[in-house]
């Protein structure tokens, strides 16, 4: 399909991140729990996730229950943890949290936004970059093209009159140069996207999507990712996440859409997962110790996970140094536990993401500015 | 909607100007009435609306392409009546251009913003405004820089985009407008950068509107003290308290690589590390300090030694007044001139303009030190400017793309989010560029985002914007049918390829704004 290289600059070959974002502050303690850790046990005597009940990962860690649906793509090597993530900065504000990470610091513009930057233009396309949802995200801000789309509707053009579309490519195809091919690809793109809209969707290798929006809008990624429309990267968002109250059934509801979407898009993918890589993020972690409303409040360090794409998978990677008082970082002179510190820095995990992408090393200084980065090796 | 004593101020007197002039059909004084509200409403139409005759683009319809954001229905024959060069002295002279109208909608649609107490978007002296004439002292009440705090930083953005987009369909002055948006670009600051999402707005007021169309060596001043561009380029946070320490190099590294010489200008590192010593000290109060927002020269942070910048010498002991000095060093070279030269015939003239026009712009900019109307004016005399070979040519940007198809549609808009969406999804919302180098002026940035054009071409169209209305039929039949509204968008009649590609599209008006012409100026 020689249109389509042209809008993609790569074709169907092309990479895509998907970056999934847990807004509210997702309990990384609840999801991913260290088993072993007597502390943890002590400190949330009344919500801690038992050893019987958690899908054991490692010697250390377990998955909540309902993560059960990615013990899959866990033993098979294709997702990777990185626990006590998180910012540099100790603000508890989710919003000013949430800014600082998906601004990658106290800078202009979003990281993924940056990093679509530093790309060549000629290889960004209609549909390179998606926001599933109803507004753009922060992470994506100063990005060249932004598709903020709710669902293929969004697409049709010319009121649904072929006649409008006849007439227009009748034109375009006078014309000779960039903007010509670019309406080629274009005009190509849409039949693409019209495929999908009029059809009802059948999921490949035998997954099975929630039927909740997270889900609905992973499935929506994976048709693109199939039609090879030239998507390279997408954000998607699963809110909710803030459990001052009575966490377990927010929790564990949370945690079954999330496993669900993930593993129905891993499996739906199938062998396009090697060049697809989905990461999951939270703008900090919960306290340590549960509070009397049988809820967790705001901390610091929580869990990221990054799926497909070659990651060494199978592995917790960066540092944990347990639970115990003397690691947990206090706030102030209150007395009882802290929290979980963030003893690895978000950047150091999209860094080595996006250099799988194509970044260079001068693009990562752009993409993340007056940060000395050192990424960990997710890819072996 | 809450009703504050100006708007009752505003009705009433609208209310007998429009008895005033009270003739004409039932519609026309119904729109009238909305116009005096304040209301968003389409200019009123011209008496002549006939389009341009010829076949290719002439001078008069090159002139409304280039200085203005597109062509409304009856401005060829105004430009073709007054000529071309008055239409350009006019437009480089915007305090003579009446802008009655998008003054008085900018404040009905930001009242909060536009209290005469507490104004962030600043009115253009304008002796016929009855609120004026009633009440003078509120002619040159600005707000202060401290007052932006107080607003929700989202709000800020939300309302300085609508106004800046309302602007630029509706106001008279309109070269001003394009040119606002050129130093935008030019002097960009992004206001999700820390406190730059409440000082952004007084950046777009105190210093990109107050010299848009000024002195480049004021406006070049103004915005190296802007409140918001040290924050965004850290010019508040250069300091040097002890002899060695390294400043702060961000904000003089875009000095001289954006703003005034180029970045192939001829300064080397030395020159930036020696700029960024002479600026050192100059900060801003945070908002966690009394007096947010104050602009201040900390001498003890400043390094007071000798400096040498290009080759000259800043003496120590200058204190504050080095950047004078700076500045007065950077407008002298010819680095400048070029690159400002350089810029504006690209934004004028061609993405790759001849190096003979960039020569006489640069010589005007020198020789009016640096006044910007008389630069333009030296560049729209250029033969470049003149030739029919770069007519129709300069590939819009998105911006304006839907702005030429707003102007041209005669729509009526509150420039509210469906309106800015789709300028999101375009990538050329105002004010949404991270990096200090602004948004790209090139064809080859923006070319390969078709679809999204189309879309709003066809939902233009259809009165499918929320917040944005065209009266299609009407217009049509008012220009006098298809083939004259189609020359009154192109600028110039339509070929028979785009003649029969409206009829049978089933959509004449979408096909016209998404057809490859109305795709450049």
């Amino acid at each position: 399909m020689p249109a389509q290289a042209l809008i993609t600059g790569h074709g169907d070959a092309r990479r895509t991140l998907i970056v999934v974002f847990l807004r509210g502050a997702a309990d990384g303690l609840a999801l991913v729990p260290p088993l072993e850790d007597e502390h943890y046990h002590r400190a949330r005597p009344r919500l801690g996730i038992a050893k019987r009940d958690a899908v054991r990962l490692d010697d250390r860690f377990g998955l909540h229950p309902k993560l059960q649906p990615l013990e899959r793509a866990w033993r098979e090597g294709e997702l990777a943890i990185v626990h006590a993530c998180g910012i540099e900065d100790e603000t508890r504000s989710h919003f000013e949290a949430q800014d600082l990470m998906e601004h990658g610091g106290v800078v202009a513009g979003g990281w993924l936004g940056r990093y679509l930057r530093t790309r060549p233009a000629a290889a960004s396309g209609a549909l390179t970059c998606v926001a599933v949802g109803k507004a753009l995200p922060e992470c994506l801000l100063g990005a060249p093209a932004v598709t903020v789309m709710q669902n293929f509707d969004d697409f049709v053009i010319g009121g649904r009159t072929p006649a409008f579309q006849t007439q227009l490519e009748r034109l375009y195809a006078m014309q000779r140069g960039q903007l010509g091919e670019a309406a080629r690809d274009t005009f190509d793109a849409l039949v693409r996207i019209e495929a999908m809209r009029t059809t009802v969707y059948q999921p490949e290798h035998g997954a099975t999507y929630g039927r909740d929006e997270f889900s609905t809008g992973l499935s929506q990624l994976a048709r693109l990712i199939k039609a090879g429309v030239g998507l390279e990267a997408a954000s998607i968002d699963l809110p909710g996440w803030d459990s001052h109250f009575a966490q377990q059934g927010q929790v564990e509801t949370l945690a079954a859409r999330l496993a669900t979407g993930l593993e129905a898009f891993r499996r739906d993918l199938g062998a396009r997962m090697t060049t697809t890589t989905v990461v999951v993020m939270t703008e900090f972690g919960r306290t340590v110790e549960e509070n009397s409303a049988f809820g967790t409040d705001h901390g610091r360090g929580s869990a990221m996970f990054v799926l497909g794409g070659g990651v060494q998978g199978g592995r917790i990677h960066g540092a944990w140094r347990g639970l115990s008082p003397d690691v947990l970082e206090r706030r102030g002179v209150l007395e009882g536990y802290g929290d979980l510190p963030v003893l690895n820095n978000y950047r150091n995990v999209l860094a080595p993401i996006l250099a799988r992408q194509g970044a260079t090393t001068e693009g990562l200084r752009t993409v993340f500015p007056g940060y000395a980065l050192e990424p960990f090796s997710l890819y072996g | 909607m809450k009703c504050s004593r100006r708007q009752f101020i505003v009705a009433g007197a609208g209310a007998v100007l429009a008895t005033g002039s009270g003739c004409g059909q039932l519609r026309d004084v119904t729109a009238d009435a909305r116009r005096w509200w304040g209301k968003p409403a389409a200019p009123p139409l011209a008496e002549n609306l006939s389009p341009p005759a010829a076949a290719e683009l002439d001078a008069v319809s090159h002139a409304i392409n280039r200085l203005t954001f597109g062509a409304r229905p009856g401005d060829y024959q105004r430009v073709a009546t007054m000529g071309v060069s008055a239409f350009i002295e006019q437009q480089l002279a915007p305090q003579t251009i009446t802008d009655a109208m998008c003054e008085r909608l900018i404040r009905h649609e930001f009242d909060s913003l536009a209290d005469p107490e507490s104004r962030l978007f600043p009115r253009q002296g304008d002796a016929t405004d009855p609120l004026q004439q009633l009440f003078p002292a509120m002619k040159d009440r600005g707000a202060r820089v401290s007052d932006l705090y107080e607003y929700k930083d989202k709000v800020l953005l939300d309302e300085l985009t609508r106004a800046t987009l309302l602007r630029a369909v509706v106001s008279e002055r309109q070269l001003f407008e394009v040119m606002v948006q050129f130093w935008t670009d030019h002097f960009n600051v992004d206001p999700s950068k820390a406190e730059c999402k409440w000082l952004k707005a007084g950046d777009d007021r105190d210093v990109i509107r107050a010299h848009a169309l000024g002195n480049f060596r004021s406006l070049l001043r103004a915005s190296a003290v802007s409140p918001a561009m040290l924050w965004y380029l850290d010019g508040r946070v250069n300091r040097v308290t002890r002899s060695g320490e390294k400043p702060n190099e961000n904000y003089a590294r875009e000095l001289l690589e954006l703003h005034t010489l180029g970045v192939h200008g001829g300064y080397t590192q030395l020159d930036v590390m020696e700029v960024a010593r002479c600026l050192s000290g100059w900060t801003v109060r945070d908002r966690k300090k009394f007096f947010k927002g104050r602009v201040e020269f900390n001498a003890r942070q400043h390094d007071d030694g000798a400096k040498r910048v290009l080759g000259q010498d800043v003496p120590a002991g200058l204190g504050a007044r080095d950047l004078d000095r700076v500045l007065e060093i950077l407008m002298a070279h010819p680095g400048t001139a070029r690159h400002i030269a350089w810029k504006l015939c690209r934004r004028f003239i061609a993405d790759e303009p001849p190096e003979s026009a960039v020569r006489d712009t640069a010589a005007a900019f020198t020789a009016t030190q640096g006044d910007i109307p008389g630069t333009l004016r030296a560049l729209f005399a250029t033969p470049a400017f003149a030739d029919p070979a770069v007519r129709g040519r300069k590939f819009k940007r998105p911006f304006h793309f839907v702005v030429s198809a707003l102007r041209g549609t005669n729509a009526e808009t509150d420039a509210s989010r469906p309106l800015v969406d789709y300028l999101v999804r375009l990538g050329h919302a105002p004010f949404r560029y991270a990096t200090p180098d602004g948004y790209p002026e090139a064809a080859s940035h923006w070319q390969s985002k078709l679809l999204w054009r189309w879309n709003f071409s066809t939902a233009l169209a259809a009165n499918r914007i929320k917040g944005t209305q065209i009266a299609a039929d009407e217009l049509v039949r008012r220009v006098g049918g298809p083939a004259a509204f189609m020359a009154t968008l192109l600028g110039r009649q339509p070929t028979a390829e785009e003649r029969a590609a409206y009829h049978e599209s089933g959509a004449g008006v979408a096909l016209i704004v998404a057809s490859p012409a109305f795709q450049y100026s």
